[in-house]
């Protein structure tokens, strides 16, 4: 590309130094902050006393940080089910609906089995049933896209929509099983005392956090030592590859759609055992199955790097939450302008961490 | 229930069909020209709200419709940008896009929301073509727009198979080395189509807005018509008046709901209605997966490969 008299060139790096790594994102966010911050002077906030208060309500403060731990559980999880399937180049950007599926599903078995049931084994039993109706929601696709190729990022997405009608039937529709039935007030009904979760003394942190975080430690672990990660990632790298290996790639991309499904199954699941103990249409305004992808991109599908991004995300998310109620209202979505201005700019500068940038000054030919 | 019912939501059909050939026919462009933009339904969204505040603020149908265009090829140049220049991952770069447009959209739009309308298309009156019995109400009951959006479909696909920068636009999506070779920049083809493609989408959310929609309100606004339009772009076969036909399908499937809801038919509960138009969208790309109909479809061979010389 030429720019008056300077050639500017994108050359590809052999390696990245490691300071880039930590150096994109930390500029990425930066950058969104300054484009959330013209938003918000355009609309008479003071960018600097709202991204203030937006950092103490959502990180420093004592109240403020486990408020945060909460939120970001779930997203955790649909953040991992991102990466997992997204690494694979397989887009499945069904983590919204499959995230309600997790919710029907441990309710079911929170209201229906939990009181069956030993104490210790109903929380398990409880969360393992949203896993597998979230794998369940995915199943079509999956099938669709490892026997007949078609691509999973429509179908995921558009069974998103089937999926919220499907709440909205259940709680406002009819007057099954998952509504409460003492009330007329359409409302889930509470599933049994027994599988369900306390948290952490009088904060909004539950015990979910740590399985939520062991499984982000177990995945980074088993995808890098197991012969399943070691596929997969063949697999993604070189389709043609894989299969002169001998690969079942039919196989392969059918368990990693399902695994990823069962993860935001497991994240409505996580819900239900704590914060909400229901099926909760709340849920359905917070779009943390669409947040999950961007925080999977963002940690550039490591797990590791998803808890830092979710926690990080979940933070911005309560911090706008609580700027709504200050005495000049930001609406909450500068929480997911920020979001999708953090992706854009990280997916920009992504390019400087795989090329170097070179700009030369070239000699102008003569007629030219 | 009367006939005339039914005469009225093949009106409507053909009128949500407007925004879903609009957005379709951008993103045929687009991804034609090898770039695929998953961003369709942040940029309707942004050109609904866009519409909407031009219109309150103005009171002007024509500026609230000329607007969107605009900041649909903004946010089209976004894509563009990191999609060909900085080679990023084009699925994830709409998705961005998607949330950006979003979020954005409920933050410049929160001052109204729930506000009604400020101005409205109204349909053009054809005198006796408009009268004719069921025809009239169907073909001849709509607003300029609508017309000028069959006009361009047609013109587009006249673009696309019988001129020569529609040869190189396909070219483009096919074989990017051999236009390469052939002197033409495929950067520029592909900027090019993508900011028109995207233009062509905020022109979709912007006409769905003042034609369509009744009050501002994210949530409800395109419910899921930007991925619709996505679907249509497979069940075209990337064909620009193959494109019309399938609008007017979809459009319908997304009006039945409300007919049966305003007849008070309650064969199924509104919410299992509601999910009708996405599942339709999800068996026809079932339909179109096997092997046979693939074969038939043609996708430009390089959709979603960035074009790099040294590589190739």
């Amino acid at each position: 590309m030429n720019v008056g008299n300077w050639r500017v060139d994108l050359e590809p790096r052999l390696t990245s130094p490691k300071w880039l790594y930590a150096a994109v994102p930390i500029g990425s966010l930066f950058c969104a902050f300054i484009v959330g911050g013209v938003f918000l002077a355009f609309t008479g906030h003071s960018p600097i006393g709202t991204f203030a208060l937006l950092i103490d309500r959502g990180f420093t403060s004592t109240r403020g940080i486990t408020n945060t731990l909460g939120t970001a559980t779930p997203l955790i999880c649909t953040g991992l089910a991102a990466a997992f399937a997204f690494r694979m180049n397989l887009f499945n950007i069904g983590e919204e609906g499959q995230m309600y599926l997790g919710m029907i599903g441990s309710a079911w078995a929170g209201i229906a089995l939990a009181g069956y049931l030993p104490g210790f084994a109903a929380v398990p039993v409880v969360l393992l049933t949203g896993a597998c109706t979230g794998a369940l929601w995915v199943l079509v696709p999956a099938v669709l896209r490892a026997k007949m190729g078609t691509s999973e990022i429509v179908s995921t997405l558009l069974l998103n929509y089937v999926a919220l009608n499907l709440v909205n039937y259940f709680i406002f529709g009819s007057r099954g099983f998952f509504r409460d039935p003492t009330t007329s007030f359409p409302q889930g009904r509470v599933i049994e005392a027994s599988a369900r979760l306390s948290s952490f003394g009088s904060t909004r942190t539950y015990p979910t956090v740590i399985i939520a975080v062991g499984l982000a430690v177990g995945l980074y672990w088993f995808m890098k030592r197991s012969n399943y990660g070691y596929e997969t990632s063949v697999l993604a790298d070189s389709p043609n590859t894989a299969r002169y290996a001998g690969m079942n790639a039919t196989k392969l991309t059918l368990s990693v759609l399902l695994f990823s499904g069962a993860l935001a199954g497991l994240a409505g699941a996580m819900y239900v055992v704590g914060p909400a103990g229901k099926v909760d249409p709340g849920l359905l305004q917070v779009g943390f199955g669409y947040a999950g992808i961007v925080v999977a991109a963002l940690a550039r599908y490591n797990f590791m790097a998803v808890v830092l991004t979710a926690i990080l995300f979940a933070g911005l998310r309560e911090g706008g939450a609580s700027l709504q109620i200050s005495t000049n209202p930001v609406p909450i979505s500068i929480a997911v302008v920020l979001q999708g201005a953090v992706l854009l700019f990280a997916l920009g500068g992504e390019v400087f961490r795989r090329n170097r940038l070179r700009v030369r000054r070239v000699q102008q030919t003569v007629g030219a | 229930m009367n006939a005339n019912v039914w005469v009225l939501t093949f009106a409507d059909a053909f009128s949500i069909a407007t925004t879903l050939i609009l957005a379709t026919i951008g993103a045929i462009l687009t991804e034609r020209s090898g770039v695929i933009n998953l961003g369709v339904e942040g940029i309707l969204l942004m050109g609904a709200v866009t519409a909407f505040l031009v219109g309150d603020a103005t009171g002007n149908v024509w500026l609230a419709l000329l607007l969107p265009v605009a900041v649909g090829a903004a946010m089209a140049l976004i894509h563009a940008t990191l999609s060909i220049t900085l080679r990023a991952n084009q699925i994830v770069a709409g998705l961005a896009l998607v949330i950006f447009g979003n979020g954005l959209s409920q933050f410049i739009g929160k001052p109204v929301e729930g506000k009604t309308r400020p101005v409205v298309i109204t349909p053009i009156d054809l005198g006796p073509l408009t009268d004719l019995p069921i025809v009239g109400p169907i073909i001849f009951g709509h607003d300029p727009i609508t017309y000028l959006t069959w006009v361009g479909a047609v013109a587009c696909s006249l673009y696309l198979n019988r001129t020569r920068p529609g040869l190189i636009l396909r070219a483009t999506g096919d074989a990017p080395a051999t236009v390469d070779a052939q002197g033409v920049s495929v950067a520029r083809v592909r900027f090019v189509h993508t900011i028109i493609g995207g233009a062509l989408m905020g022109l979709a959310g912007g006409w769905f807005m003042l034609a369509r929609g009744t009050a501002w309100s994210q949530a409800a606004t395109t419910n899921g018509i930007g991925w619709i339009a996505l679907a249509l772009v497979v069940f075209a076969s990337w064909r620009p008046l193959r494109a019309i036909a399938g609008a007017v399908l979809f459009g319908f499937t997304l009006q039945v709901p409300f007919t049966l809801q305003g007849q008070q038919i309650n064969i199924l509960p509104p919410e299992i209605v509601q999910m009708l138009p996405y599942l339709a969208t999800l068996f026809v790309l079932v339909m179109l997966s096997t092997p046979r109909a693939r074969k038939l479809l043609g996708a430009p061979k390089m959709l979603g490969q960035p074009f790099v010389r040294d590589e190739r």
